[in-house]
C-alpha cells in the first residue's frame, strides 16, 4: 500500500487584517485577515517548519526523499531542499528536489513522489511554502497569504492510501512573474478564473473520479486549491459537491497560500478523515494535478504533531500596514554575516543547522555546540558527536531594546534542551510580557540574518504547540 | 612554592583624563595626558621608564590595537611594549603583567596606561566584537548580563527598586568626582521610570559609553622610598577566566559570576586576607550594570550568595558604610572606557590610600581593592592595594 504516512500545515503568528491593507491605499477592502510572515521567516522557513512537524509526527522513520516546492524560494541558485533537509537532519543519502515557477509545485511533487514509490521504498516528505508578493494596493495583496505544509508519502503505517491520480497541462497565464519582477502580475479576470482554475480542475477531478468509479456524493472532503473565496464556491457547485464536502480554505484568518495551498487544505482535511474516508485533493497552477485518497483504520493511531487548523493557531496582529511591510523590507537592506565563509559554514553546519552536540560517555553531560573536552567532567576523550531535541525550557531571558530590530524589544533566551544541551536564541511568536522562565518551548528554523550574497537561517524558539 | 606577589611592587604615580565625552580629544591625546599626569606624579621623567604595558579593547583610527598606538603617542621607542586585551578587565591585567615584570626583577621602572575612545564610533553602546555568527547572534552587553539578572531575581526574589539603589549610590559618589563622566545626583524614582534598555535594566541602571585613559607608574618596592613616602604597595592579584559562552553551558547555575569568586581567592591568599569585609576598607568594583554590582559584594565575598541585596539596602556599600564601594562613582558614574577602566580603578585606589579623594574620600583607608570583570563574567581580575604601613 503506498499513500501518506504524515502531514502538517504551517501558518505564520503574525497576521494583518485586510481593512488596514486597504486604509493604506483607500481602496476597499476584503473580510477578515491575511497571515504574513515575520521579518525572519520566508517561504524556506515555513516549509521547513511543517517538514520538521511533519518528520516529528513519524516517529524516527527512515526518510529517504525530501522535495521542496515553492514560487517564492529565497535561493534560485542552492539547493533549499537541500538546506531544509539539513535542517530536519536527514541522510546523506536522502533525495532531495526543488520544484519552482508553478502553484500546483506541491501538489505535482506529491504526486511525483507516490507514483514514483515502489513497494520498497520508504518516506519521502513534500513541503511547500510561499510568501507570494502582490502589486502594492492591488487586491492580490489582501488575497495572498504566506503558509507553509507538508505532507509524507510512503508505504508504511498509511494513514491515506493513494486510490487514483490525474494531472494536465495548459501553458495558460493568469498570474506572472519573471525573473525580473518582484511582484505577481496578475491578469485575474473571470476569463482567467474559467479557462485557469475550473476547467483545469474539472478535468484532473473527473478523470480521478472516473478512474476510481466513484462521483462526487461518494467524497468525504474535496480540498482544492484557489485563487480567490468566490471561485472556490464557484467550482463546487459545478463539480456538484456541497458545502459540507467542500474543505473550506479559512479566508477569514490565511487562506490563499500559493504553492503550500493544496497541501494545507489536504492537511487541515486528514485532521478530521475517518477510516473509510475519500478524500479528494486537487491544485491548479497552468494545468492541474489531483489525487483520490482513501482514510485507513491507522488514521486513528497518528499522531499529528500540532493542530493544522488555523482556528488553533496563535495570532498576533500587524497593528498597521506599515509594521506588515516593515517586516517583509527589513532584510534587504541588511548587510551581515560577512565573515562567513563557506569554509566556515562546511565545517559548523552540523552545529548550526542540524543541532548536533556532544555527549560525554565518561559523566553522560550533553552540551551545545560540538566540544572537544567535556564542559561537565573535562575529560578530552570521551565526547561523541550527538543530535540534541528541539524542545526545551527557558532557564532565563532577556527583553533587549538595544540590539537592532523591527520589533523591539529582542527577547533571548538560555533553554536547557530536554534531555540535556543549552542553547541561546531568541524567542518569537509571543508577546515579550508572556515569555516566563520555565516556559516549554520548541526550537523553529528562522532567518538570522543576510549579507555576503547569503542568507543565514539558525534557530529561534517559540512557546511549545506539540506534546 | 611559587613565591608571593605581595610586597614586592609599588605604585608611585597615577594620572588620570577626565572621562566623559571627549569629543575634541584623540586617542592619542588622552594616553599623553594620563601618562605625563602619571609621569609628574610619580617624579619621574619618560626616559627613567623601561617598559609599558597597554590595555585597549577596541581598535581605533590611531594604529588600531597595537602597541604603536602608544609608542607613537608618547614616542617612546626601543622599549618593550605589551599590549593586553582581556575584554572589560584589560585594565587591570595590564596591571597585573606589569606588576609581575617588576616583581620578576626584570625592570625597576615600568608605566600602564589604559586607554579607550568609545564616543568616536557610529553604534551604540559596546560593540560585541569576536562573537560566534550564530550561537551568540542577538547578544548585547545589557542583555547577557540580564540574563543572569533576571534569573537571580527570579531566584531570590529581589526587585529593580533594590538595583536602583546601587545607582542612587555611585551617582551620588559621582557627583563628588570632578573627573566623573557623570557629576549629578539621581533619585530612585529616576532610575526605575527612566526607558527601559534590557529588563531589568534601564537606562540608569547601564554604564555609560565614555572615553578616557588612566596610567600608572610601578616600581620595585625597595625603590619606592626615592621617589615619595605616601608609595603604595601592591598586596595581591588574581585572574581568572571562566567560559565566554556562559548561556551556553548546561552545568552552570547563572546567579553569579564564577570568574570573580576564583580571582579573589588568588588576590586574598596573596594579601593574607581572611575576612574580606572586615580587612578590605574600601573597593572599586565592576558595576556595568546595576546588578552586577550586587553580584560583585557576594562573588567577592562580602556577603553571602543571595545576600547582595540586604548589602546595599543597609548602606553598607555606601561612602560611610563600613565597606564603601565604588566610591569614585564606579563605571556608573565615572563612565566605562574599556581598557582604560581597570587602570581607572588603580588609580583612584591609590588616591583614597593617600589620603586625597576630597569630598569622596574614604576615611582611615589602608586597604582597597580593585575588580574587574569582562565579557559575559568571562574573566575577572583583582588587585589589593595597601598603604605603606
Amino acid at each position: 500500500m503506498k499513500g501518506i504516512v504524515g502531514h502538517a500545515a504551517r501558518i505564520p503568528a503574525y497576521r494583518i487584517a485586510r481593512e488596514e491593507i486597504a486604509r493604506a491605499w483607500q481602496t476597499s477592502s476584503l473580510a477578515g485577515h491575511k497571515r504574513a510572515v515575520r521579518f525572519d521567516e520566508d517561504a524556506l522557513t515555513l516549509a521547513a517548519a511543517a517538514a520538521l512537524d511533519c518528520h516529528s509526527s513519524l516517529g524516527g522513520a527512515e526518510i529517504d526523499g525530501l522535495f521542496f516546492a515553492s514560487t517564492t524560494a529565497p535561493y534560485l541558485e542552492r539547493s533549499n531542499a537541500s538546506l531544509i533537509a539539513a535542517l530536519c537532519d536527514l541522510p546523506e543519502k536522502c533525495s532531495t528536489l526543488d520544484l519552482a515557477a508553478s502553484l500546483r509545485g506541491g501538489i505535482s511533487g506529491l504526486r511525483l513522489a507516490l507514483t514514483g514509490l515502489d513497494s520498497g521504498s520508504s518516506t519521502t516528505i513534500i513541503c511547500a511554502g510561499d510568501c507570494r508578493e502582490a502589486q502594492p494596493g492591488s487586491a492580490e495583496e489582501m488575497l495572498y497569504s504566506d503558509g507553509g505544509s507538508a505532507i509524507a508519502a510512503g508505504t508504511k503505517n498509511v494513514i491515506a492510501e493513494l486510490i487514483a491520480d490525474a494531472t494536465a497541462y495548459d501553458d495558460f497565464f493568469d498570474a506572472v512573474r519573471r525573473d525580473r519582477d518582484l511582484h505577481v502580475t496578475s491578469f485575474a479576470s473571470k476569463f482567467s478564473i474559467d479557462r485557469g482554475y475550473i476547467a483545469p480542475i474539472t478535468e484532473v477531478v473527473g478523470d480521478v473520479l472516473r478512474q476510481a468509479g466513484k462521483s462526487a456524493k461518494d467524497i468525504a472532503k474535496l480540498a482544492v486549491s484557489s485563487p480567490d473565496r468566490r471561485a472556490h464556491q464557484q467550482l463546487a457547485r459545478k463539480l456538484g459537491f456541497n458545502e459540507a464536502q467542500l474543505q473550506d480554505i479559512q479566508f477569514d484568518d490565511g487562506g490563499i497560500t500559493g504553492t503550500a495551498m493544496p497541501l494545507v487544505l489536504l492537511s487541515i482535511a486528514l485532521e478530521s478523515a475517518k477510516p473509510g474516508d475519500l478524500l479528494l485533493v486537487a491544485g491548479y497552477g497552468n494545468g492541474a494535478d489531483a489525487m483520490l485518497f482513501r482514510a485507513t483504520d491507522y488514521i486513528t493511531s497518528y499522531k499529528l504533531h500540532s493542530p493544522s487548523s488555523v482556528q488553533k493557531a496563535v495570532a498576533i496582529d500587524y497593528k498597521s500596514y506599515t509594521m506588515y511591510r516593515r517586516a517583509r523590507e527589513f532584510f534587504r537592506s541588511a548587510d551581515q554575516g560577512l565573515e562567513i565563509s563557506n569554509v566556515f559554514y562546511a565545517k559548523d553546519e552540523p552545529q548550526i543547522v542540524r543541532l548536533h552536540g556532544s555527549a560525554c560517555r565518561h559523566c553522560g553531560t550533553r552540551q551545545f555546540p560540538v566540544a572537544q573536552v567535556c564542559v561537565g567532567c573535562n575529560k578530552g576523550d570521551g565526547l561523541e558527536e550527538t543530535p540534541l531535541a528541539r524542545t526545551g525550557a527557558i532557564y532565563t531571558f532577556s527583553e533587549d531594546t538595544l540590539y537592532p530590530s523591527p520589533f523591539p524589544p529582542t527577547v533571548m533566551a538560555v533553554v536547557d534542551l530536554d534531555g540535556g544541551g543549552r542553547i541561546y536564541c531568541e524567542v518569537v511568536d509571543v508577546a515579550p510580557s508572556e515569555v516566563k522562565i520555565g516556559m516549554s518551548v520548541e526550537l523553529t528554523p528562522r532567518k538570522l540574518k543576510e549579507g555576503g550574497g547569503l542568507y543565514h537561517y539558525y534557530w529561534k524558539c517559540s512557546p511549545r504547540r506539540g506534546k | 612554592m611559587s613565591k608571593s606577589l605581595a610586597d614586592q611592587v609599588a605604585v608611585i604615580g597615577v594620572g588620570c583624563t577626565k572621562f566623559g565625552e571627549n569629543f575634541d580629544q584623540s586617542l592619542s591625546e588622552m594616553m599623553v595626558e594620563a601618562a605625563t599626569g602619571a609621569c609628574k606624579d610619580a617624579g619621574v621623567s619618560l626616559d627613567d621608564v623601561k617598559a609599558a604595558w597597554l590595555g585597549t579593547f577596541s581598535p581605533s583610527f590611531s594604529g588600531g590595537k597595537a602597541t604603536i598606538t602608544l609608542a607613537d603617542a608618547l614616542k617612546f621607542r626601543g622599549r618593550p611594549i605589551t599590549r593586553v586585551e582581556n575584554f572589560c578587565a584589560t585594565g587591570t591585567d595590564a596591571f597585573r603583567n606589569a606588576a609581575f615584570a617588576i616583581a620578576a626583577g626584570q625592570y625597576d621602572i615600568v608605566m600602564v596606561v589604559g586607554a579607550e575612545k568609545l564616543r568616536d564610533r557610529p553604534v551604540r553602546g559596546l560593540q560585541r566584537e569576536g562573537i560566534h555568527p550564530y550561537f551568540e547572534a542577538g547578544s548585547t552587553a545589557p542583555g547577557i548580563f540580564a540574563l543572569v539578572a533576571n534569573r537571580y531575581m527570579h531566584t531570590f526574589g529581589m526587585q529593580r527598586d533594590t538595583l536602583a539603589k546601587v545607582a542612587v549610590k555611585n551617582h551620588a559618589n559621582g557627583a563628588l568626582n570632578p573627573k566623573a563622566h557623570f557629576q549629578m545626583k539621581i533619585t530612585e524614582e529616576q532610575v526605575l521610570k527612566a526607558p527601559m534598555i534590557a529588563y531589568p535594566f534601564g537606562l540608569f541602571d547601564c554604564c555609560p559609553t565614555t572615553d578616557g585613559a588612566a596610567a600608572a607608574i610601578l616600581c620595585r618596592a625597595d625603590l619606592a622610598k626615592q621617589f615619595r613616602k605616601d608609595f603604595i604597595v601592591v598586596r595581591g592579584i588574581g585572574l581568572a577566566v571562566m567560559s565566554g559562552k556562559p548561556y551556553l553551558d548546561p552545568t552552570g547555575d547563572y546567579l553569579g559570576f564564577p570568574s570573580t569568586e576564583a580571582a579573589a581567592r588568588e588576590a586574598y591568599s596573596a594579601a593574607g586576607i581572611a575576612e574580606p569585609v572586615k580587612e578590605v576598607d574600601f573597593a572599586e568594583v565592576h558595576d556595568c550594570f546595576t546588578w552586577t554590582e550586587v553580584s560583585n559584594y557576594e562573588d567577592l565575598g562580602f556577603c553571602k550568595k543571595g545576600e547582595g541585596a540586604k548589602f546595599i539596602e543597609e548602606g553598607r556599600s555606601s561612602l560611610q558604610g563600613d565597606l564603601p564601594v565604588n566610591p569614585s562613582g564606579g563605571l556608573k558614574s565615572f563612565g566605562h572606557p574599556v581598557g582604560a577602566t581597570g587602570v581607572r580603578m588603580i588609580y583612584e585606589i591609590v588616591t583614597q590610600l593617600r589620603g586625597e579623594a576630597g569630598a569622596r574620600q574614604v576615611k582611615g583607608a589602608k586597604v582597597g581593592l580593585a575588580h574587574n570583570l569582562g565579557g559575559p563574567g568571562a574573566v575577572a581580575c583583582v588587585v589589593i592595594l595597601g598603604r605603606e604601613a
